[in-house]
């Protein structure tokens, strides 16, 4: 394992009874990446963080996380990495102080880091308010903290944006974005790719448990960019989507040399369109 | 234990569920109060106001099996099973805490609830107790305590909630606080008795109502501590099984 490989897996498949839940997965997250694990619901997202974390054992193949094998995690793993599942999983009729002090004492992190892991989340004014009466957002953005307040290597997130309004969502992001600068490596599921193409440095389409394109969202959009488009739309508010040739080009450059053009792009498939292409179903689902 | 910091926090944990879950926390005190309502209830039957050896018993046997069987089978069973309905177990043990931990941790705080208030029902009950009969209540007070808070776990284990909890917990309050209570109405149930660590119980306030000293027979050591050792066991099968929590 190289020595900033935080996480790997080879091979590893899955089956529950008849079911073949995960397919031969391969890959790997290093230190300071966000790596996107993308797929409709029931594509296996949360099976390959239960596998890594040692919560379920895989049918076969191999998983790395800090260099321990997953089928030999002890609890003292947990004291490295965050997970954040699906379900918020706090004590509701506890305070937002209390809900963070129980991990700290079990992380033995000062009291000064729980103060600190508030603030960060925003939460300094609802510290002493119980955390069922928080709403989506706050209870996410506790979640949160509780996941990062033992600064942990590796950080699992589960579609952690799921549900909660724009606003909140662009600040958790943030606050992902302020992780990984801090070094942090994060493994996040999702199934919004406009989240994984402004968070991931490298992403995993998934189908029906099997990886179908891993890479940088820039590369595997341009890998599927056969069409090599422009869209424009000039002064006169006429809007043409124009082929990459040598004719339009120039056309191109006459209206730029005149200021005829208002807006001008270049038309690359989405990630949610090259999942369309590769799996023949939408994303979102 | 290594991490007593961890067991600390479960245990902490623990306890600030109990006081925040109503119907948990006033449990033990509807013992504490139906025993002290049942004694003056009884009083009113007698000429002199003074309860008989037998009502004694009665009261006495009544609270200390209500509380063992149901409060130690409710508290830490459906405890675990809240958990498991908002998924903190689940948190709680991707946190580095361990199974034994957690084991620890959620019968601490029930184990101490459960002697407080067995010994809060003997002063209500007016029973005294010195020496070897102090030592007698005291050492089945803690194994019966310490059974019920296991089987509490095994309810846990195997409930998916809170509902699910009681349904299970509710067959197991009948056959180990009903067939000690009902023990004096059938020879069949009395035998039976005999092999519950709750009969156990109920034969040694019998004896303490009287103002008599009660031995341990070695059947009787045999009973209460084979059932806490069976219930340990079970639990420990159970667990390797499927953890806390099947997935």
């Amino acid at each position: 394992m190289e020595p900033n490989v935080l996480l790997s897996l080879s091979h590893i498949s899955k089956r529950f009874k008849t079911e073949l839940a995960l397919k031969d997965i391969n890959m790997t997250l290093h230190q300071g990446e966000i790596l996107g694990f993308l797929g409709p619901s029931g594509a296996g997202k949360t099976t390959t963080i239960k596998i890594i974390t040692g919560q379920l054992r895989q049918t076969s193949g191999e998983a790395r996380l800090l260099s321990t094998d997953s089928t030999n995690i002890d609890a003292s793993i947990y004291e490295k990495i965050g997970v954040v599942s699906d379900n918020s999983g706090i004590y509701e009729k506890m305070t937002v102080w209390q809900n963070l002090s129980i991990f700290a004492k079990i992380w033995k992190v000062p009291k000064e880091r729980v103060e600190q892991v508030i603030a960060q989340v925003g939460l300094t004014e609802h510290a002493k308010k119980p955390a069922g009466k928080l709403s989506k957002g706050q209870t996410q953005r506790l979640v949160l903290a509780r996941a990062v307040l033992h600064k942990p290597r590796v950080l699992f997130l589960d579609e952690p944006t799921s549900g909660l309004d724009p606003a909140t969502a662009v600040e958790i992001h943030q606050m992902l974005l302020d992780l990984k600068a801090e070094g942090m490596a994060i493994f996040l599921t999702t199934h919004n790719m406009e989240e994984a193409t402004k968070l991931c440095d490298k992403v995993a389409l998934l189908h029906e448990g099997e990886i179908v394109e891993f890479g940088s969202p820039q590369e595997i959009c341009l890998k599927y960019n056969r069409d090599k488009k422009y869209q424009v739309l000039l002064n006169s508010n006429t809007e043409l989507v124009l082929e990459q040739n040598p004719e339009n080009i120039q056309k191109i450059a006459t209206w730029m040399g005149h200021d005829e053009i208002a807006c001008i792009h270049s038309c690359e498939p989405t990630l949610e369109t090259v999942f369309l292409e590769v799996t023949g179903n939408v994303l979102n689902v | 234990m290594k991490n007593m910091h961890k067991l600390a926090a479960v245990a902490q944990m623990k306890w600030l569920s109990i006081n925040g879950n109503m119907t948990i926390a006033m449990g033990p005190l509807m013992v504490v109060a139906m025993v002290w309502g049942f004694k003056i209830l009884y009083r009113g039957f007698t000429s002199d106001g003074a309860l008989t050896p037998f009502l004694i018993s009665v009261l006495l046997n009544l609270g200390l099996t209500m509380n063992i069987c149901s409060e130690g089978f409710i508290m830490v069973g459906t405890g675990i099973a809240e958990e498991k309905e908002k998924h903190t177990l689940r948190v709680l043990m991707t946190s580095s805490i361990t199974g034994l931990q957690y084991f620890v941790g959620s019968i601490l705080f029930p184990f101490l609830f459960l002697m407080a208030i067995n010994y809060a029902v003997l002063l209500i009950c007016g029973v005294p107790l010195t020496g070897a009969s102090l030592f007698t209540f005291t050492l089945i007070s803690i194994v019966a305590s310490l059974t019920s808070c296991v089987l509490g776990m095994i309810v846990g284990i195997c409930a998916k909630n809170q509902m699910n909890a009681n349904l299970i917990a509710y067959p197991l309050m009948m056959v180990f606080m009903m067939v000690p209570l009902l023990g004096n109405l059938s020879e069949g149930l009395h035998t039976l008795s005999g092999f519950l660590f709750t009969g156990i119980l109920t034969g040694m306030t019998e004896r303490l109502a009287y103002g008599e000293t009660y031995t341990l027979a070695p059947i009787d050591i045999a009973v209460l501590f084979g059932e806490l050792i069976i219930s340990v066991l079970v639990f420990l099968i159970l667990y390797k099984r499927n953890g806390f929590e099947k997935d």
